[in-house]
């Protein structure tokens, strides 16, 4: 009876050893040597960058190095981006690294994950440089709520001062900027020191990994908290040479509510005082050689604009009927035309293309919900997006002038859209030219059954 | 290996002219489409000559619609 309990026992001894070899595979195998977070809060959207100093202990070679997230900040997180980085000061040279969020099984208190992807994978005792950027959007609270428009306005930061990480960090040290030199409290957590609009907290020697230590910093922030809650940009293809962009906002001060009464006397007798978190001028960066500018809401047209543009680039400056405090919103209508050569193009396999850029023109503003229509001509056929970050696809049908089928639209949506979104995005689509003369063939049938009605009624008398 | 644009079969800034030249030449050719029906009696009548008239003045009226349409900004 001895030997079989003696062979259960060996077996679960084994089976125990291997499970506990297994559950360990990511977490110690790396280490940050060092870490420098500087989190920038000048404008409403957190902007961070992180430089770590990865070191490979482990004896496998290491192809991923994971990021972890607070549940809270992950909600809020607009887009993380990653680079591995050699050579020093002038000679450095930059290779992006893809950046894809990972579920883990066993993640403590709800962490979130991402797992950059390394070119070459780390072998045992080498170290790697990378830089990662993450914005995060509606992260600043405001607080007092609600303020009158001759106060300024005070927000909240809450982070960690240690970095949150899967892995142990030797030493690390974080940058807060501030935009101006009114802090009104941070937390102290030792060693931390405060010069005109920096705060530094740090450095931290071997922190183990998943610790983190909450911070508040209290703040004057009256950049400009503008969020457009919804955005529609609906892009209108024809073939007989123009693009037609028409973008309809709905835009919503995010900061602190104005409370009280606005005095129209007050603000414009002391426009440095008084509104200083309002806004009433909005810069949109459009492409060179656009056309029929035209800037509208409900009520009509708006002729509170300017438009500017060069070779490069045209600047579309709005002014709202109003100046914008918060808690108030506008919506408006902006729509343009692009020549069509500057966007369409034919692709090596005989399909066409449209190569336009994703994201909202506006500088500097958070988009909630961004839908992008593109409307294909009549007679297109097989459409397909390509769009270097994730959205959500569809197809709708339109119909518009001289339509008989109606145009197939393709609508991209994407929530939580920062100023880094805008780049170019691909549409393809097959056209056979032939389906251009649909259109004049058309009008041709229509006068052709007029002239030949006065022909028969010529006839009958 | 720069892509290929495409742009409009013929350029932009002949819209307008190209309208108003079919636009008139078409409305020439149904006028003599009604005079040839106003002028000629039940007898002396060729069915052939009203089709051509009309289908001719029919093309041209129909592109040069079509382009107007263009040249005033609705592209369709």
């Amino acid at each position: 009876m001895e030997a079989p309990l003696r062979v259960r026992l060996a077996l679960l001894l084994f089976i125990f050893v291997h499970l506990s070899l297994h559950t360990k595979s990511f977490s110690q195998e790396l280490q940050i040597i060092n870490a420098e977070r500087r989190i920038d809060l000048t404008t409403h959207i957190v902007t961070v960058f992180l430089t770590l100093k990865v070191e490979n202990l482990g004896a496998s070679p290491a192809s991923e190095v994971l990021l972890a997230f607070s549940p809270t900040e992950v909600e809020h997180l607009a887009l993380v981006k990653a680079a591995a980085t050699t050579g020093k000061r002038k000679k450095k040279t930059y290779v992006p690294l893809d950046v894809n969020s990972v579920e883990l099984p066993d993640a403590p208190n709800g962490t979130k994950y991402f797992s950059i992807a390394l070119v070459t994978p780390l072998s045992k005792g080498d170290t790697a440089t990378i830089e990662v950027l993450y914005r995060l959007t509606h992260s600043l609270e405001p607080f007092p709520v609600e303020i009158s428009q001759s106060e300024s306005q005070l927000v909240y930061f809450r982070d960690s001062a240690i970095l949150l990480s899967p892995y142990h960090v030797k030493q690390q040290t974080t940058f807060i900027k501030t935009p101006s030199t009114r802090v009104e409290s941070f937390t102290m957590v030792e060693p931390t020191k405060r010069a005109g609009t920096e705060l530094k907290y740090g450095p931290y020697d071997n922190r183990a990994p998943y610790s983190y230590l909450p911070i508040l910093v209290h703040f004057e922030n009256n950049n400009p908290f503008a969020v457009v809650e919804e955005l529609e940009r609906e892009v209108e293809i024809s073939h007989w040479g123009s693009i037609q962009v028409t973008e309809r906002y709905r835009l919503f001060h995010a900061g602190a509510r104005h409370k009280g009464v606005f005095s129209r006397v007050e603000y414009q007798t002391r426009p440095g005082a008084v509104g200083a978190s309002s806004f009433k001028h909005l810069l949109a960066r459009l492409p060179p050689r656009v056309h029929s500018v035209y800037y509208r809401d409900e009520i009509g047209n708006i002729s509170s604009s300017h438009l500017r543009s060069d070779f490069l680039k045209s600047e579309l400056e709005i002014e709202p009927r109003f100046p914008l405090f918060g808690g108030w919103k506008a919506t408006f209508v902006i729509g343009y035309g692009l020549p069509l050569q500057d966007f369409l193009f034919e692709s090596p396999d005989g399909r066409r293309y449209l190569n336009f850029t994703f994201g909202c023109p506006l500088v500097e503003t958070v988009v909630d919900k961004l839908v992008l229509k593109v409307v294909l001509p009549e007679g297109s056929k097989d459409p397909r997006a390509e769009v270097p970050f994730p959205v959500e696809q569809r197809l709708e049908t339109k119909y518009s002038y001289l339509d008989v089928v109606g145009r197939t639209v393709v609508v991209l949506e994407k929530k939580n859209v920062v100023p880094e979104h805008n780049n170019p995005f691909q549409v393809y689509y097959s056209f056979n030219p032939i389906f251009m003369l649909a259109e004049p063939l058309m009008l041709l049938v229509f006068k052709k059954i007029i002239l030949s009605k006065s022909e028969v009624a010529k006839d009958l008398s | 290996m720069a892509p290929k644009p495409i742009g409009s079969p013929i350029p932009d800034s002949l819209y307008p002219t190209l309208s108003v030249f079919l636009l008139a030449i078409g409305l020439i050719v149904t006028a003599s489409f009604f005079i040839y029906e106003a002028t000629s009696s039940r007898k002396n009548r060729s069915l052939v000559k009203e089709l051509t008239t009309g289908a001719v003045a029919s093309v041209f009226l129909g592109f040069g619609s079509l382009f107007l349409l263009i040249a005033s900004g609705v592209y369709v």
